[in-house]
């Protein structure tokens, strides 16, 4: 087992986000994570990352509130539950986060040499560099620009670009689609399959279920903070639960 | 022409110096939210050193300035592991904490020294006689070696991988967590800097003008309003806004006679009118950002 989430329950203040959720990735393996808004996909990518332990410990002294997390999340057989969140990112688990949120006011090529700050090695940084912009000619394009001025679709291809550059083993991207339009988003995914298509692993999480289902084989379905199901798309289609969880389908 | 070049010089003098100390002052608060009240208080001890290592121990003016800059640097690191990590995520208890760390550097240099003003031995000596005006040399060395300060912070934090890291960090925090950046480690390291800017205004200030406990309260007006100018948080905003406050208030000073008790006054004034006219300053808010 490449990364193991069990019993994953995380709670701020009393407001449970995520309910004893399991869930697992085999090395190579690309998998969907769907479920409607508000169902806890994101808290769950950033319990995995580290966030949600960073944002614990960032409330430490103030009258914010208090965020509890248990459970157990092991990559590569190491547990990773209490380690900090940039110790996390060293070991290859990378997250692209919702709207990929670039360094605004940094250029791409600058946020492209923050994903390499863990990276000693030039020639490692420069294979990395080429390998992302053979996969997206258009940051190689706009390499001066300043990113907060990029589309959508741009800060996402940057955002999985950074991750790429921090040698990225498990992808966790956060729902790439959000806000895009059709044609952008079709692009985007083919990218997607492209950066699968080198060897990393990918755990997708997606709204738009078309998406996730094109690109994974195997997929788990998040509602309310539960884990109610996992199975191939056609099972998941097949299946009632699902159709219950999105309405419309 | 005698009024204007002198003007020019006291101008790019004082708004030099202003701008270093603003610089470090924007540049904590951008990285790490810290309002470092503090910020010229170490400006102030450094001046200390300074007169402390010229005057007591016997050390040359260069070598004095070099020791004062290095443990201005180590005693912010020193204050930001003993006070500021402990609260870091309490904006406003940082800010008190550093309203007391000044009052007590000012406290402690008092008692030992009272409230003379100390005069240090300028590193250069001698003028140039331009036939209208004569520049003093220390002024001049003064002048370069501000630019040159500024100069370096640029390439610190535009070419190297710490200036990318640090500014990774002044704008997301969190992302900068994904990208493996250890954020409290650059909280401190900004902090050494940023007290290291202090110290170098310090030191360029020192033979100048004369050092003093309570030096540190006036620039810290002067640091205030050039931030508040320049857009909170904004280093690019920070030094622009602190050469045209140096400009204004070398232009009260020579064009108003006997007008220099005015000076104080014009950070202040520039302030209250910058906050109601446009009070994200000359490079505030830069993009629109949805955030989580």
């Amino acid at each position: 087992m490449y990364l193991e989430v069990r019993n994953l329950t995380v709670l701020y203040d009393r407001a449970m986000v995520l309910n004893n959720v399991s869930l697992n990735v085999e090395k190579g393996e690309a998998v969907g994570l769907v479920g409607p808004n508000g169902a806890g996909k994101s808290t769950m990518m950033r319990a995995i990352t580290g966030l949600v332990q960073w944002e614990k410990d960032s409330l430490k002294g103030t009258t914010k509130g208090k965020i509890t997390i248990e459970g157990s999340v092991v990559f590569n057989g190491e547990e990773l539950i209490n380690v900090p969140a940039p110790r996390i990112a060293q070991r290859g688990l990378i997250l692209c986060p919702e709207r990929g949120r670039p360094f605004r006011e940094m250029t791409v090529k600058e946020n492209l040499e923050a994903g390499a700050y863990l990276v000693k090695d030039k020639r490692v940084i420069k294979d990395s560099l080429d390998k992302v912009y053979y996969l997206f000619p258009r940051l190689k394009e706009r390499i001066d620009q300043v990113s907060g001025t990029l589309s959508g679709g741009e800060r996402t291809m940057l955002s999985i670009g950074r991750a790429l550059m921090s040698q990225a083993k498990l992808l966790l991207i956060d729902e790439p689609s959000t806000g895009l339009a059709p044609l952008v988003k079709q692009d985007l995914f083919t990218r997607i399959k492209d950066v699968h298509g080198l060897g990393i692993t990918i755990l997708l999480v997606e709204q738009d279920i078309s998406f996730a289902f094109d690109l994974a084989p195997r997929n788990y379905v998040l509602s309310q903070g539960k884990m109610i199901t996992q199975g191939s798309p056609e099972e998941l289609l097949a299946d009632e639960s699902i159709r219950r969880t999105y309405p419309g389908l | 022409m005698e009024t204007l070049t002198n003007l020019v010089i006291h101008g790019l003098l004082y708004g030099g110096m202003c701008a270093i100390l603003a610089v470090g002052f924007a540049l904590i608060f951008g990285v790490a939210k810290i309002v470092n009240m503090a910020h010229t208080a170490f400006y102030m001890v450094a001046s200390f050193i300074i007169f402390i290592g010229v005057s007591r121990v016997g050390l040359p003016v260069w070598l004095a300035s070099l020791v004062s800059i290095l443990l201005t640097c180590l005693l912010s690191v020193i204050c930001y592991k003993l006070f500021f990590e402990r609260v870091k995520h309490h904006e406003t208890a940082v800010m008190i904490i550093s309203v007391a760390l000044a009052m007590l550097f000012q406290e402690i240099f008092l008692l030992i020294f009272g409230g003379h003003y100390h005069g240090i031995p300028a590193l250069v000596k001698g003028f140039m006689d331009l036939g209208v005006v004569r520049i003093s040399y220390k002024n001049l060395f003064a002048l370069g070696f501000s630019l040159i300060t500024l100069l370096g912070l640029w390439l610190l934090l535009s070419k190297t991988r710490l200036g990318i890291a640090i500014r990774s960090v002044a704008q997301d925090r969190e992302v900068a967590n994904l990208v493996g950046i250890n954020i409290n480690h650059i909280y401190m390291i900004t902090m050494g800097i940023s007290a290291g800017l202090a110290a170098v205004a310090g030191a360029i200030v020192a033979p100048i003008f004369m050092v003093h406990p309570l030096m540190w309260m006036q620039p810290l007006v002067m640091v205030l309003a050039a931030v508040v100018l320049g857009g909170l948080g904004s280093i690019k905003g920070a030094v622009i806004a602190a050469l045209i406050l140096g400009f204004a208030e070398s232009l009260v000073i020579f064009l108003i006679p006997d007008g220099s008790f005015l000076r104080g006054a014009v950070s202040l004034a520039v302030m209250v009118v910058v906050l109601v006219i446009r009070p994200e300053g000359l490079y505030g808010v830069v993009f629109e950002e949805e955030r989580l």
